[in-house]
C-alpha cells in the first residue's frame, strides 16, 4: 500500500507536539490533525492588555460565560484574557453518566492544553509505576522507572524544567534549570516542615518555565509575570508553540491540518493495521480522509478513548483495539480540595518582587516503605505557596473610606496555601461510554461516569490534617480547611481508558503505548496511564510519547510495521 | 458603555459610543453589551458614582466615583458578575427582581439608602451618607460566620473595588502596575509605605 504519510498524529497538545517532534526528527513524513483553531506563536491577542484595557477588566461577561462556557468558567485559568483558550461548551457537549459529576476542561485549538496547562513537571517514581501491583487495584504497569527515565531527561532538557534536586525517593531529580526561590514564609515553613517530620520536604514547584533561556529556540527566560496561559510571546513557558511545533515544522516533513475533527481511524481487518484517519471540517463541514503507516492518538485522555470508540467496525465491534473490552474504563482524575489556608504572622517587613509562577510542592510522605494511610492506600501531595494579599481582601472585610483605602493600599498579610492532590484510584466504574446524544458534527458524545472513592476520601481527610498541623508547626494560624474534593475534573489530570498493561485480555496497550490488537497504533496521551500516582501527569506523558516514538521508529526501521 | 467614560469625563453619549467603536476595533474585542435595556437613569447614575466615591474617596489619588466606577456597575450588574444575576439571594420586593429572579442591585440599594436615611439619600450632606454607608456595611460583614445569604451591598462593594483598582488611576497610581517585572525576587524587605502590585494577579485573585 502507499500511504499519502508516514505517520499521522491526532492531535497537537502537549503529547500531540511530542509525537510530531520525535517522528518527524527520525525522518518520517507526518500529518497533524488538530480539531480547533490555528494559533501562530505570539498571535496572543490579549496578552499584553491592562485590564483597564477590556471590556469587563478581565473578570468577563459571566451572564454570556454561563452561557456558553458553563464549564469552562468553574476553571479558575479561564477569564476575559484566556477564554478564547477553552472551549465553547454549548458546542461542544457531553453527557453524565448518573451519580456522576465531571467538569471537562478543555482547550480545542492548535497546542491544546499546552498553551493553559499549569506547568507543573514531576517525575514518578517505583512507589507510583509499582502501586498497582502492591495493593491489586488496577492491573501492574509493564514498565518501571529505569524504562521512563532517559525519556524523562531528554524532555526535561528539551522543554526546560526550572526545580531544585532534593533526593527524594518518592519524587525523582531530573534535569533542572535553576529553581525559582522560596518567598520567606515558604523558607520558614521548610524549615520548620523539616525539623518536626524529616520525611516531608517543602520544595519549589518544578516548573516548564525558563529561568535560562533557550536563545537557539527562540525562547527567552521567564519574566516572572504569571499570565502563562494568556500565551507567552517571550516562549518562556513549554507549550507547543514555543517548543515542539517549531523544532518539527524545521524538519519540512510536517504537515498541520487545524479545524479538522477526526471522526474515524480506518482499520483494515485483512492487515490487522489502521490504515489511516477520516476528519470532518469543522468550519464547511467537508469530510476528507488520509493514510500512513502509523497512527499516534494524542487527542487528550478522554478524546482519543471516545475516537477509539467511534471507530468500532465489524471486525472491531466494540471499538479500535478493544479485545479487552476495557476501553474506556478506569478513568482518573485527582482528587483535589484546598487543605489549609493559614495566616503566617512574623513576616511583615518581608516582601518578594515579580510574579513567580509557580507554587510549591510537598511531596507524597505517606504510604510509602510503611503503610500509614488510614483507610487509603495510596498518596498524595500538596502544592501551594505562601503570599501577601492584595485589594481583593477588600472584598470580604467590612471598612469604606479613607482608612480603607490606606489599608488596601499595602500589600496584605501573608498567607500560606496548601492544597492536595490525593491519587485517584482506577476503578472499572468509572468510565466512559458512548452517547446517544449527538454532537454538532453529529459524532455521538461522550459519557463520562465518575465518582471518586472511599480511599481518596480518606486521603483528603488527612491531606487536611496534615497541611493544618504543618502550618500550625510553623507559626501559621489556620484560617480554613476543606476534606472533600472538587467533581471529578477540578484536577484537570483527567487520564486512562485504554491502559497500559502486561496481558492483552485486560488492557489495550503493550508497554510501548501500542496497541495490543494494532500493531501499528499508538496512544501516548493520558489515555494510556494504568494509575494516576499524585503528582502531575503531563511529564510523564511527554516521555512515553518520545519513548513510543523511539519504539515505533525502530520497528518500521525493521520492516516489522 | 459608559464605563469607557472615565478616559473622556466631559464626552457626550454619542463621543462616548464612538469612542467605544473605536476602541473595539482598535482591540479587536467586541464592544460590551450594554446594560441590557438597564442603562441606569441620571438618579441612579448619580447615586452609584456617589456611593463609589464613598468607599473609595479621593485622597493624593482619584476616588472611585472619579474614575468612572459609577458608570461601571450597571453594567457589572447587567451582565452577573460578582454573582449578581444569580436569583434568590434573599427576600426583596417583586418590583427589584429581574424576570430571572435576579436582584437589580442598583434599585436594590436605591432603596435601601432611602430607608437608611428616612429621606432621600442623595439629598443628605456628604457625612451623613457616608455614616449611612458605613452603617450598611458594617451591616453586611458582620462579626463572626458570615451571613446564610449575603447583604447585595457584598457584591456591590466588590464591584466598586474592582472597578476602582482595575481602572487605570487605581491599578497604577493608587497601587502599582507592571506587566512585566523581569526577575523574582523572592525575599526583599517591605519598605515602609509601599504600594501593593495590582499585577499580582494571584494576590489579588486570593484576596
Amino acid at each position: 500500500m502507499d500511504y499519502e504519510f508516514d505517520a499521522i498524529v491526532v492531535g497537537s497538545g502537549i503529547t500531540g507536539g511530542w509525537a510530531a517532534k520525535e517522528l518527524t526528527e527520525a525522518g518520517l513524513k507526518v500529518l497533524m490533525i488538530e480539531r480547533g483553531r490555528e494559533i501562530v506563536h505570539g498571535d496572543y491577542p490579549r496578552e499584553m492588555k491592562a485590564p483597564w484595557e477590556l471590556p469587563f477588566r478581565g473578570r468577563g461577561d459571566t451572564q454570556r460565560y454561563k452561557r456558553d462556557h458553563a464549564v469552562q468558567m468553574l476553571n479558575r485559568h479561564f477569564t476575559e484574557w484566556t477564554e478564547d483558550h477553552f472551549v465553547n461548551d454549548r458546542e461542544n457537549p457531553y453527557e453524565l453518566g448518573p451519580d456522576s459529576a465531571f467538569t471537562w476542561f478543555r482547550s480545542y485549538q492548535l497546542g491544546g492544553k499546552s498553551l493553559t496547562w499549569g506547568r507543573q513537571c514531576y517525575r514518578w517514581s517505583d512507589y507510583d509505576f509499582g502501586a498497582n501491583a502492591r495493593d491489586g487495584m488496577g492491573t501492574d504497569w509493564p514498565i518501571r522507572y529505569a524504562d521512563i527515565a532517559p525519556w524523562y531527561d531528554k524532555v526535561e532538557r528539551f522543554i526546560g524544567v526550572s526545580g531544585a534536586s532534593e533526593g527524594l525517593p518518592s519524587l525523582p531529580d531530573g534535569q533542572f534549570q535553576p529553581p525559582f526561590a522560596l518567598n520567606a514564609v515558604e523558607k520558614s515553613v521548610r524549615e520548620k516542615v523539616s525539623a518536626q517530620w524529616p520525611d516531608r520536604r517543602l520544595t519549589i514547584g518544578r516548573t516548564a518555565n525558563l529561568t535560562q533561556g533557550k536563545e537557539e529556540e527562540g525562547r527567552a527566560p521567564c519574566q516572572s509575570r504569571d499570565i502563562c496561559n494568556r500565551g507567552c510571546s517571550f516562549g518562556a513557558y513549554f507549550s507547543t508553540q514555543s517548543s515542539t511545533l517549531p523544532a518539527a515544522t524545521r524538519t519540512g516533513r510536517l504537515t498541520v491540518i487545524t479545524d479538522a475533527q477526526v471522526e474515524k481511524v480506518d482499520y483494515d481487518p485483512a492487515t490487522k493495521r489502521v490504515t489511516g484517519v477520516r476528519w470532518v471540517n469543522t468550519k464547511t463541514r467537508e469530510r476528507k480522509s488520509a493514510t500512513a503507516r502509523i497512527v499516534f492518538l494524542n487527542a487528550g485522555a478522554f478524546n482519543s478513548v471516545h475516537l477509539m470508540m467511534n471507530s468500532a467496525s465489524e471486525a472491531m465491534p466494540g471499538g479500535l483495539a478493544n479485545s479487552s473490552g476495557v476501553l474506556g474504563t478506569h478513568i482518573m482524575d485527582h482528587a483535589n480540595t484546598l487543605s489549609a489556608v493559614a495566616l503566617m504572622p512574623g513576616f511583615e517587613g518581608r516582601t518578594s518582587f515579580g510574579n513567580r509562577p509557580t507554587g510549591v510542592v510537598i511531596p507524597r510522605f505517606r504510604n510509602l516503605d510503611k503503610a500509614d494511610g488510614d483507610g487509603f492506600t495510596r498518596g498524595y501531595s500538596f502544592q501551594g505557596g505562601a503570599l501577601q494579599s492584595g485589594w481583593g481582601r477588600g472584598k470580604r472585610q467590612a471598612g469604606i473610606g479613607a482608612d480603607f483605602k490606606r489599608d488596601l493600599r499595602a500589600p496584605g498579610a501573608w498567607r500560606m496555601v496548601l492544597v492536595a492532590f490525593a491519587e485517584s484510584l482506577p476503578r472499572a466504574s468509572n468510565r466512559l461510554t458512548l452517547s446517544k446524544q449527538l454532537d454538532p458534527m453529529g459524532v455521538p458524545q461522550l459519557e463520562i461516569h465518575f465518582a471518586h472513592g472511599a480511599g481518596e476520601m480518606a486521603a483528603l481527610a488527612d491531606a487536611k490534617r496534615e497541611a493544618g498541623a504543618m502550618l500550625t508547626a510553623s507559626g501559621g494560624q489556620v484560617l480554613f480547611g476543606m476534606d472533600r474534593p472538587g467533581p471529578g475534573g477540578t484536577a484537570i489530570h483527567e487520564m486512562g481508558g485504554a491502559r497500559m498493561g502486561h496481558d492483552p485480555k485486560t488492557s489495550v496497550l503493550n508497554k510501548w503505548s501500542q496497541a495490543h490488537d494494532v500493531a501499528n497504533l499508538f496512544v501516548t496521551d493520558g489515555a494510556q496511564m494504568a494509575s494516576s500516582a499524585c503528582q502531575n501527569p503531563s511529564l510523564t506523558y511527554m516521555a512515553l510519547t518520545a519513548r513510543a516514538v523511539d519504539h515505533a521508529v525502530g520497528l518500521i526501521k525493521a520492516g516489522a510495521i | 458603555m459608559q464605563h469607557f467614560r472615565h478616559k473622556q469625563p466631559k464626552a457626550t453619549r454619542r463621543e462616548v459610543l464612538a469612542g467605544a467603536a473605536i476602541f473595539a476595533l482598535a482591540t479587536g474585542l467586541p464592544m460590551p453589551a450594554s446594560a441590557a435595556g438597564e442603562a441606569p437613569s441620571p438618579r441612579i447614575a448619580l447615586l452609584l458614582k456617589t456611593v463609589a466615591q464613598i468607599v473609595i474617596p479621593r485622597s493624593d489619588t482619584p476616588g472611585a466615583g472619579d474614575v468612572g466606577v459609577g458608570a461601571f456597575l450597571p453594567l457589572a450588574f447587567a451582565h452577573g458578575l460578582e454573582g449578581t444575576r444569580e436569583p434568590g439571594r434573599g427576600a426583596v420586593a417583586a418590583n427589584l427582581l429581574r424576570a430571572d429572579g435576579s436582584l437589580r442591585h442598583d434599585l436594590w440599594l436605591d432603596q435601601e439608602l432611602n430607608r437608611r436615611a428616612g429621606r432621600d439619600f442623595l439629598a443628605l450632606p456628604p457625612a451623613q451618607q457616608a455614616k449611612i454607608v458605613a452603617q450598611l456595611d458594617a451591616g453586611a460583614f458582620p462579626a463572626g460566620p458570615p451571613p446564610a445569604v449575603p447583604s447585595p451591598w457584598v457584591s456591590i462593594k466588590a464591584l466598586i473595588l474592582t472597578g476602582y483598582y482595575t481602572s487605570e488611576a487605581g491599578a497604577s497610581k493608587e497601587l502599582q502596575y507592571n506587566l512585566i517585572p523581569g526577575r523574582w525576587d523572592a525575599d526583599i524587605p517591605l519598605k515602609p509605605g509601599a504600594r501593593a502590585y495590582s499585577s499580582d494577579w494571584t494576590a489579588v485573585e486570593f484576596g
